[in-house]
């Protein structure tokens, strides 16, 4: 990048001084605005990066983030407003393009091959790997990046040996490698326990001092952002509606900001009269896809009316314990029975006709089958009713019916029954699933990420359609990775840590440092 | 018993040279089932060439120019226009089988050359072969060429975000790949057994196949497996060497099969996941489109 010796002196001095917030501007954003038909998702957005400070971008789910951060990396171009590095105007063809220009990113979802090791994914694709591969040059570079901003991953071992934290070190030592100079992170702190938050976000300083721009847009997290981030910028509904320095900020005017003044609705959670024990697993053990134990001897019971949630950074065996309670996973030991009833073995439609009911993580994938019609897919819960089946004849009256009936009472936004799922956004898509289960009027509800990705409103809705269940005495699973979702629903909560529970605490004891300490490992309560 | 060796060796670098071809191909994503079908036309146009031209550098030309057409025909259709991998490769089998059938008949006979010359007693297409392998397992796993091949074969949309061409690489790896095989071809109908005859290559083109699944695409594994194979060919050319009158003939040829579907159920084990990790090419015989 061309850049005056002088100037780059100049910033160097002050740079040592404490006023890291007079940096040179690296990246500015000016007025970028992008519509999607009739929605515009970036209104006149201005982003100001200085290097050696770091600066997150805020905002709640739909506020634009994802969209800024595809424009600023070449995948979306704007309709309006312009991007300058280093005081230059830029315009970015293709993600390639921007990289060319030092603009890394690091995706949510893992950009890395699991069955090449950490190194060879690091180094694939850079003119400087030359035509016969050093291995031993490239580790000792990137040895010494890691050494330099504190990043520890065993370099040799195959990418899918290694735990969500460690992936996404390999891409941003990936980034690094290949020159990234502004690093774009998208939600670093969602796979992380607190522990490891706190350790990212240090690296992530020594690199903004280091004449980098890093650039995290986060959603929830904020104590964690005011105590790392130099300068924040914060977007709602497509606009900047604040640009501040952290140290005069306080969470409170952060969320106030994120949120607006839309009430915020403090879900009240109501306690219902616990009824019997409805659901009992005793002393589970479940294996994952690799054949690992992920789930390690689990014992709870959930009764009428309770919830139970299950806090725990994500890849901690959450997820193969829904599989196996839903009867997609096989059980390798311990027991579940339902209502006394042991379901440990039992198939599928059994575990359905005995009031279980489950929400997967997958919405697209296991959720629904994208290319048929809502009515087709809420079919897929009731086809093995005598009253949607008759001789092995489909009773579509009945069935459309029902769906319209779900589309009413959840308020979903569809072209009509017969539109393709496919065709719905996530929230609308996600509140069909949740009617669907819920008019079965499950004994025992599993939810998994049940929020995960809506905007506020879906997922205030569907948080209240799940109280909503509970107080008419089903007993709840659920499980997330947002601990403010699990404090707010959850009668008692479960902190999950390498297939086990590091402790099980009743809501009104439960503190977000303690659950937090509870899921990174450091601690155990007696469960 | 050595000349058994010998032979089997002769026969061990058609299938190796063959397979180390799709195995190349293979790890960048791209399935060809139709081996023989390459095989069978880089072999007929090969015999044809050199038994009009009287010369084995005539016939290997065109045979690998043969293999490299119609490598690019099967990227053609599976890179380009995303067909699937498997009837496009059924289809090369049948278009092969059937085209050399018509085309090849009036030279059907010897091929009235002189034997090809050996080294040291040896078969050289064996150490040809042998050559191949090492090269091939440098290029692999030394050579940064190797890397992306490999990647585009594991997760090409990966590969793309990290600045590779997905459908460069792959077209490269389906040319090569068809040259080898084609090479392969050759060297049955022009050394191996240099007459021709109507559907002469009896299978060998699948047993090519099941050899890169069996090698679990690792190209010592190949021509390890090879020798194998073609020694259990011998065998099933000459039963009686082995246990006479209890295993005829067919048995011994139907060997390198069976032997690959207990490699599969060997492969499929968690036990084996556990220990080997993933071994397939992930993304082998899908397609892939780029975004935009």
């Amino acid at each position: 990048m061309p850049l005056s010796a002088q100037g780059e002196s100049d910033e160097r001095s002050v740079g040592a001084a404490r006023e890291r917030s007079a940096g040179r501007v690296v990246l500015e954003a000016r007025g970028i605005t992008k519509r999607f038909g009739t929605v515009v998702a970036n209104d006149h957005i201005d982003l100001t990066v200085r290097a050696g400070e770091l600066h997150a971008v805020l905002g709640e789910n739909g506020a634009g983030k994802t969209t800024l951060m595809r424009i600023l990396f070449g995948e979306l171009q704007p309709d309006e407003g312009e991007i300058y590095l280093d005081g230059q105007r830029v315009r970015f063809r293709s993600p390639r393009d921007a990289l060319r220009h030092g603009i890394g990113m690091v995706h949510q979802e893992r950009k890395l091959i699991p069955a090449h090791t950490a190194l060879e994914n690091i180094i694939l694709g850079h003119p400087k790997t030359g035509a016969i591969l050093n291995l031993r040059e490239a580790e000792r570079e990137v040895s010494a990046l890691c050494e330099r901003y504190g990043f520890r991953v065993p370099l040799h071992a195959k990418v899918w040996q290694l735990s969500e934290g460690e992936k996404q070190i390999v891409e941003i030592l990936k980034e690094l490698y290949h020159g990234a100079r502004i690093l774009i992170l998208d939600e670093p702190t969602s796979v992380l326990s607190p522990p490891e938050i706190v350790k990212l976000l240090e690296s992530l300083t020594r690199m903004a001092k280091e004449d980098l721009a890093v650039i995290p847009f986060i959603t929830h997290k904020l104590p964690v952002v005011l105590e790392h981030c130099d300068r924040v910028t914060i977007l709602r509904r497509g606009r900047v509606v604040a640009e501040m320095e952290t140290r005069h900020a306080t969470e409170q005017t952060l969320a106030a900001a994120m949120v607006g003044r839309e009430v915020v609705l403090q879900l009240e959670r109501v306690e219902v009269p616990l009824g019997d024990p409805i659901v009992r697993v005793q002393d589970l053990w479940v294996r994952d896809d690799r054949g690992l134990f992920a789930v390690q001897g689990l014992s709870f019971e959930i009764r009428a009316g309770e919830i139970l949630g299950i806090a725990g950074v994500a890849g901690n065996g959450q997820e193969p314990l829904a599989e196996a309670l839903a009867g997609l996973r096989p059980v390798e030991r311990g027991t579940i029975t339902l209502d006394s009833i042991d379901i440990t073995h039992a198939p599928v439609l059994e575990r359905w006709r005995r009031g279980l009911g489950y929400i997967p993580t997958e919405r697209r994938e296991v959720g629904s089958i994208p290319t048929f019609s809502l009515v087709d897919n809420v079919l897929l819960n009731y086809h093995f009713e005598r009253e949607f089946s008759r001789w092995g004849i489909l009773a579509s009256g009945q069935a459309r019916e029902l769906t319209e009936r779900i589309l009413r009472e959840y308020s979903v936004v569809a072209a009509g029954p017969n539109a393709p799922a496919r065709s719905l956004s996530g929230g609308n898509l996600q509140k069909v699933i949740l009617g669907r289960v819920l008019s079965r009027k499950p004994r025992f509800l599993i939810a998994c990420l049940p929020t995960h990705g809506l905007d506020v409103g879906a997922a205030e809705f569907v948080q209240r359609k799940i109280l909503e269940a509970k107080q008419s005495g089903t007993a709840v699973l659920l499980i997330s990775e947002d601990l403010d979702e699990i404090l707010a629903l959850s009668d008692r909560i479960a902190a999950i840590y390498e297939g086990q529970f590091t402790g099980i605490v009743p809501a009104s004891e439960a503190s977000k440092e303690l659950v937090g300490e509870l899921m990174a490992g450091l601690r155990r309560e007696r469960v | 018993m050595s000349s058994l060796l010998v032979i089997s060796l002769a026969a061990a670098a058609v299938f190796a040279i063959a397979a180390l071809g799709e195995l190349l191909e293979q790890r960048a994503g791209i399935l060809n089932v139709g081996l023989e079908g390459v095989m069978l036309l880089s072999g007929t146009f090969g015999f044809i060439a050199a038994k009009t031209s009287g010369s084995y550098l005539q016939g290997f030309t065109v045979a690998l120019l043969t293999g490299a057409l119609v490598g690019l025909l099967h990227g053609f259709f599976s890179i380009t226009l995303g067909s699937n991998q498997v009837v496009n490769g059924m289809a090369i089998w049948i278009l092969g089988f059937g085209l050399t059938t018509y085309i090849g008949y009036p030279y059907t006979g010897p091929l009235g050359l002189k034997p090809f010359p050996t080294v040291a007693g040896l078969p050289t297409f064996f150490l040809v072969a042998l050559a191949l392998a090492i090269a091939i397992w440098f290029l692999l796993f030394k050579t940064h060429l190797g890397l992306k091949l490999r990647s585009v074969g594991e997760n090409p949309s990966v590969a793309e975000a990290s600045g590779i061409s997905v459908t460069g690489l792959r077209y490269l790896a389906a040319i090569l790949a068809g040259m080898l095989v084609g090479l392969g071809g050759a060297v049955y109908s022009l050394v191996y057994n240099p007459v021709w005859n109507y559907n002469y290559l009896q299978g060998w083109g699948f047993i090519a196949l099941a050899l890169v699944f069996f090698s679990l695409w690792n190209p010592f594994l190949v021509v390890a497996g090879a020798v194998f194979f073609g020694i259990l060919w011998q065998l099933s050319l000459y039963p009686e060497l082995l246990f006479p009158n209890v295993f005829s003939r067919y048995i011994w040829r139907a060997m390198p099969f069976v032997i690959t579907i207990v490699v599969f159920i060997v492969l499929s084990t968690r036990w084996f996941r556990l220990r080997w990790g993933a071994t397939k090419p992930e993304a082998l015989g899908l397609a892939y489109q780029r975004e935009n």
